[in-house]
Parts: structure tokens; sequence; C-alpha cells
């Protein structure tokens, strides 16, 4: 990763506006909720240590761990080489003995690169060991297109994981519940994709500062509706929200549930939305087939079948890699638009 | 090397021996599932390794070490018959069934599993060892690999990491002159792993895999050099694997006939105790014990039950049920 590569990730600043005066609480930043997790939790917990690329100095890719090695040393904030296997490796050995590892992979799609390490020992060695061992580790990872960054910087990959059992997929939507959901992974006793999607980095809500947990394997009702029910995580929650509202200027009641953990995923309260208003819309950022809207897809159909008014519509990413030429990415990927488009659909039913 | 200790190692790979050829036989009758590797003419460094490791310790066996996963787990737990029943499948086993041949763990005698995409734990194993490191305590953090594991890209990610941050590793490299069908020289620039070792600059040692004093030697030193903290040690036991591949065997007849009958490493030692004075009718009765404690685990694993249906459902999240069909 390059000095070049991390300025492409941030949006051209526009003409600025006069500054408002500040709020009586400040706003944090996604990065930032997720910096102050990370802080309480190395606080907190004695047996934790922070590794991965440029995350110590340099404070990661995207600031996530920006400070830290100042207050917690180079044995708790460790550098490594690019090794993204011996990085998960590590994580997983020291796991074993009962350390509790946060590992920074820099870009979810460098995950090929530790893909083994992840579904053949961390995922599974609780299982095939007969629970003698404990793999409490996090792997915090930047997904996510919309920037510009390519096919190897702008990938969803819950997908590549969602056949996998024994690891826990956590994907936040917004700053307040990235802090509560972080904690919640490194205090977790099982392993831990925590997926942290690049165009929400910069989002800012008023975070509080305290230890607290949110937790994992439940989703929330991010939206009260009673027409249409959108299923979405990560950036497609504030998108479906988006979509949701003018929906509503147009006499259409839309629920929004908001996964946050995406394996094992929270089916009840999944399920009793799709019952409830019998109209569904599963938002989903990666490619179509084989992907999580296909999961929840199947689910919502086979266990709700009899309160459907019809299909379930799924909005997905094309079934292409991610080009680099922003008019063709947003071809690719899906927005606020096809949210819409797709909950006009499904009202129809 | 002390004749007493000469004895008790000949008595171990008598046990590995004798292991091995038991499961062969019950293997060929059905009685244990999956595949079949074994650690036949590669007793004496197993044995060298088992010696040496505390229970505090950790290895990481590879997929011909049923030898020294029984060994520790006859020296550290007194129940050497789990890792049997373990290869059967049965509830009684270490992993209760769940991990087989190929995941045989127990943390309680040092063993922390094998992991079958070979030498994957090249980078588990830095784990273990920097927790050691960052906790101050002397322990030993062990991976057991063939040559073949040389190819993988984790084997140099392992030692590269191990030598920047000087972590409490040891490296035993069982070089048995093929990586399934592929000999070693064609498939890594050097035929002597220890020549692609010398780069990550910490220290390395080619030995006599089948010879046991040289190989127990080499164990000690290199044990004693990482719990003084002086970072990772390479070990390369030059060997020869008895077992063919799944068709048979492919080696050339006089190759197969040379480390048979004149490079068997209990044979060596054999000679070796005859020429310090210890009779014929001792080694015998060694070898004898050896086959009969076999025969008992053998007995106690086709006896256990089968796992506990819940079991294949059980564990695979901390905190979550996974529900049955």
């Amino acid at each position: 990763m390059t000095a070049a590569e991390t300025a492409a990730t941030k949006p051209a600043r526009t003409a600025r506006t006069p500054r408002k005066p500040r709020d009586r609480v400040r706003k944090a930043s996604f990065t930032q909720a997720l910096n102050n997790a990370l802080d309480l939790a190395m606080e907190r917990h004695a047996e934790m240590f922070l590794i991965g690329e440029d995350i110590a100095e340099m404070g990661g890719d995207f600031g996530v761990t920006k400070g830290l090695l100042a207050k917690y040393g180079p044995e708790r904030v460790r550098d490594t080489p690019l090794s993204e296997a011996a990085i998960i490796g590590t994580c997983a050995g020291a796991a074993m003995v009962g350390m509790r590892p946060v590992a920074e992979i820099m870009f979810a799609d460098f995950i090929a690169e530790c893909y083994d390490q992840v579904v053949n020992n961390v995922a599974k060695l609780h299982y095939m060991f007969d629970g003698q061992f404990k793999a409490p580790l996090v792997i915090r990872t930047a997904c996510g297109g919309g920037f510009g960054g390519g096919p190897h910087h702008s990938q969803s990959v819950e997908g590549w994981f969602l056949n996998v059992p024994g690891i826990v997929i956590v994907a936040p939507s917004n700053p307040v519940e990235a802090k509560g959901l972080l904690l919640g992974s490194i205090d977790s006793d099982d392993p831990v994709l925590f997926l942290e999607h690049k165009a929400l980095y910069r989002s800012r809500a008023e975070v509080p500062p305290e230890y607290y947990t949110t937790p994992l394997g439940k989703a929330s009702i991010a939206r009260q509706g009673s027409d249409v029910t959108v299923v979405a995580a990560m950036r497609m929650v504030p998108m479906a929200l988006e979509a949701a509202a003018r929906a509503e200027a147009e006499g259409v009641s839309v629920e929004v549930v908001d996964l946050r953990t995406i394996r094992p995923y929270d089916a009840a309260t999944v399920l009793a939305s799709a019952s409830k208003t019998g109209r569904v819309v599963v938002a989903n950022e990666a490619p179509r087939i084989g992907g999580l809207g296909a999961e929840l897809s199947a689910r919502i159909s086979e266990e709700c079948f009899s309160e459907l008014r019809g299909p379930v519509v799924r909005v997905d990413g094309l079934d292409t890699p991610i080009p680099f030429s922003v008019p063709l990415e947003d071809i690719v990927l899906p927005g606020t638009d096809d949210i819409a488009a797709a909950i006009k659909t499904a009202a129809q039913y | 090397m002390e004749t007493p200790t000469l004895l008790n190692l000949y008595r171990d790979m008598w046990l590995i021996r004798a292991f091995e050829q038991g499961l062969e036989r019950e293997f060929e009758k059905g009685n244990v599932p999956g595949m079949l590797h074994t650690g036949l003419g590669q007793e004496a460094t197993q044995a060298a390794l088992a010696w040496h490791l505390e229970a505090t310790d950790t290895f990481f066996p590879d997929h011909r070490c049923h030898g020294i996963n029984a060994l520790a787990q006859q020296r550290h737990g007194g129940d050497g018959e789990r890792i049997m029943a373990e290869l059967f499948g049965k509830a009684t086993g270490v992993c209760s069934g769940k991990g087989g041949s190929l995941h045989s763990a127990d943390p309680a005698v040092g063993n922390f599993g094998d992991n079958a995409v070979e030498g994957s734990y090249m980078a588990t194993v830095l784990g273990v060892a920097l927790a050691a490191k960052m906790r101050g305590r002397p322990r030993v953090a062990c991976a057991i690999i063939g040559d073949g594991t040389v190819g993988r890209g984790e084997f140099h990610e392992s030692l590269n990491m191990a030598a920047i941050w000087d972590l409490p590793v040891l490296y035993a490299c069982i070089n048995n002159g093929y990586a399934i069908s592929m000999p070693v020289g064609e498939g890594h620039a050097s035929a002597d792993i220890v020549d692609m070792v010398q780069g990550y600059g910490f220290g390395s040692k080619q030995v006599d895999g089948n010879d046991i004093v040289e190989a127990w030697t080499a164990v000690g030193s290199a044990v004693e050099h990482i719990r003084s903290g002086a970072g990772p040690y390479f070990l390369e036991f030059k060997t020869w694997r008895w077992q063919g591949i799944f068709a048979g065997e492919f080696r050339p007849e006089a190759e197969v006939k040379y480390w048979k009958e004149e490079r068997d490493p209990i044979m060596l030692a054999a000679e070796a105790l005859g020429e310090r004075g210890v009779d014929q009718a001792e080694l015998d009765a060694i070898e004898q014990e050896a086959r009969d404690v076999i025969e008992e685990w053998i007995e106690f694993a086709l006896e256990s039950p089968a796992p506990d249906p819940g079991k294949a459902t059980a564990d695979v999240y901390v905190g979550w049920e996974v529900s049955s069909r």
C-alpha cells in the first residue's frame, strides 16, 4: 500500500463551507470510534495485542490504530512484513494459548493470502480438536468499493466466508455500533472477521466514551415500517435508510433490518420482519451468485412462504470483478437508487 | 549417551514401530477409517524429539507423527492408548474421534495438533512462540515438518518472522527424500534444506535422522539453545520413509533395500547397544514389550464406543449452538 493508494481512498475535498460553531458533544468518526474501542480494550485486556502491516508508527492505512503504539509499546502493537498468512497464524497460535490478538488485514481483498489460515485453521480449531482450544481473535479488515480502488482494493468478501462454519462475521453500519461491535468481538471467545466498509470510515455520530458492547449475532431494526422490509448490512444500511425516506414520501412504509452480524445471522429478527411486512428486499454489495442476498432470499422464501406477498427482491453487485474507472464501478455496485427501485417493485406485490 | 538412555530410546523407537505396524494391519482390516501415513523408518527423529520436549512445551506434529503423539501422550498423560483410539475415530480418543490421524491434539501434553494442509502450522507456531516470549517463559514451540512443506509460502513467512522477532521456535524438518512422489532435489532449490535456511540468519544443523544418538544430541542442544533465549533453531533430519505411495512402491529397488536393510534406525541402535554389551535377549524383550503394549491399545480402541452423536454439532462456536437436522 503506497501513500498514493491511501490518498486515492479519500474523496477529494470540495469547496469548504464555513464551520459551524462546535457541537457541545463532539461527534466522532467511525475510524475514531474503532480507535477508541481498541484503546479501551487494550487497557482492559492485558493478553490483547495488535498485529498487522503498518499499524504501529503509521497507525494503519486508515488511521484506526493511530496513537496506540505510543501508549502500549511495540510488544503489543506489532508491525509485520507483508505476510498475511503469518499474521493470522500468529494470531491463531497466540489465541490457542490464551492471548487475545486483533489483526489488521489492510484490505479485505488481501485475505485471499491467508484464506487457508482462516478457513482451515482459525474457523475449525475449536471443533476439530474437540473444544480443547479456543480462537478468541479478531481480524479487522477494510472492505467495500465506491472509491475507484479497482479490482484488488474494493471487494466485499463476506460471501467468501459465508460457507465456513466456525467463523463469526461482524459488519457494522455506523460509528456507535462499530465501537460496540468491535468491543463485543474482542470480548468474544469465537474468531471474528470484522468488516469495516471503507465508505463508512468518515461517517460521524455521538459515540459514548465508555466501554460498552453491542451483542454479536443480533440484528437491529434501524427503522420501523409496515409495508416493505429491507435487510442490509454495512454501507447498504445508510443507503437503505435514504431509500426508505424517499419511499415514505410516496406513502410506502419501509422497515430496515441492519444485520450487524452476518454469520451466524439473526434469523429470528429477519424472519419476523419479513412475516410482518410480507414484502422483502435484500441489499448486498457483493456479487449476486452464492452471496449473502442468496442466502437471505432462500431462507426467507423457505420459512415465510405463506406470509410473503411476492418473491424476495434482491439488490446485489453485478456478477463482475470491480472495475477501476468510477463510471464503470457505479454500474457494477448497487446504490440508493437500486434499493429505491427494489422497494417500489416489492411494494407492488 | 549413557547406555540406560539409549535403551530407553530403543524402547521408544520400538513403541513407534509397533504402533505403526499394528495400525497398518488394522487399516487393512478396515478398522481405521480415512487415510494412513506411517512414520515407519523415521522412528529415531520422533523418539529424539519426544524425549526433549516437556509437557509445557508445544509441538505441532506432521501427518507421520503418530509416534511422537503416542510417546508424548504416554509420557506426560499416561494414556497413550487415546492416540490409538483417536485414529479409530472413537469416543475415547484425544479429540473424541473428531480429529483423527491428521488432527490429534492434547494441549495437556504439549500436542497442539497437526494441520493437514501441510505446513500451515508453520504460521501457527509463531503465535505460540510469541506468547511464550511476551510472557517471559522459557518454552519451546516446535513445528515438525516434512521436506515437502518447504515449498509452502508459510515456510518462508514463518522463518522470516521467527528471525526478526527472535522467537523460541524449533523447526524440525524430517527430510525423508520425497514429497509424496516428488524427490526433494527436484522440488526445491536444494536437496539439503539447511542450505535454504542459511539466509534467515539463525542457527541450523543437518543431522543423520536414522542415528538415534546423533538425533538425540542435536535436539538436546537445539532445545537448550532456544530455552536460553537465543532465538529460533532449524534442524534437518536426513531420513527415509518406509511407506511408498497410495499406489505402492515407486522408488528404485536398490534404494529401498539400502534404507530398510542397512539404514534401519532400530537395527542401527541395536548394533550400538550390542557393542556396549547389551545382549540380544534383552533387546528382544524390549521389542516384545512394545508389541504387547500396542496390542492392548488396539484392543482398547476396538472396544471403545463411537462418539456421542451430539459431538457432530458440538463446539462449532463457543457462543452459539448449531442445530442438528
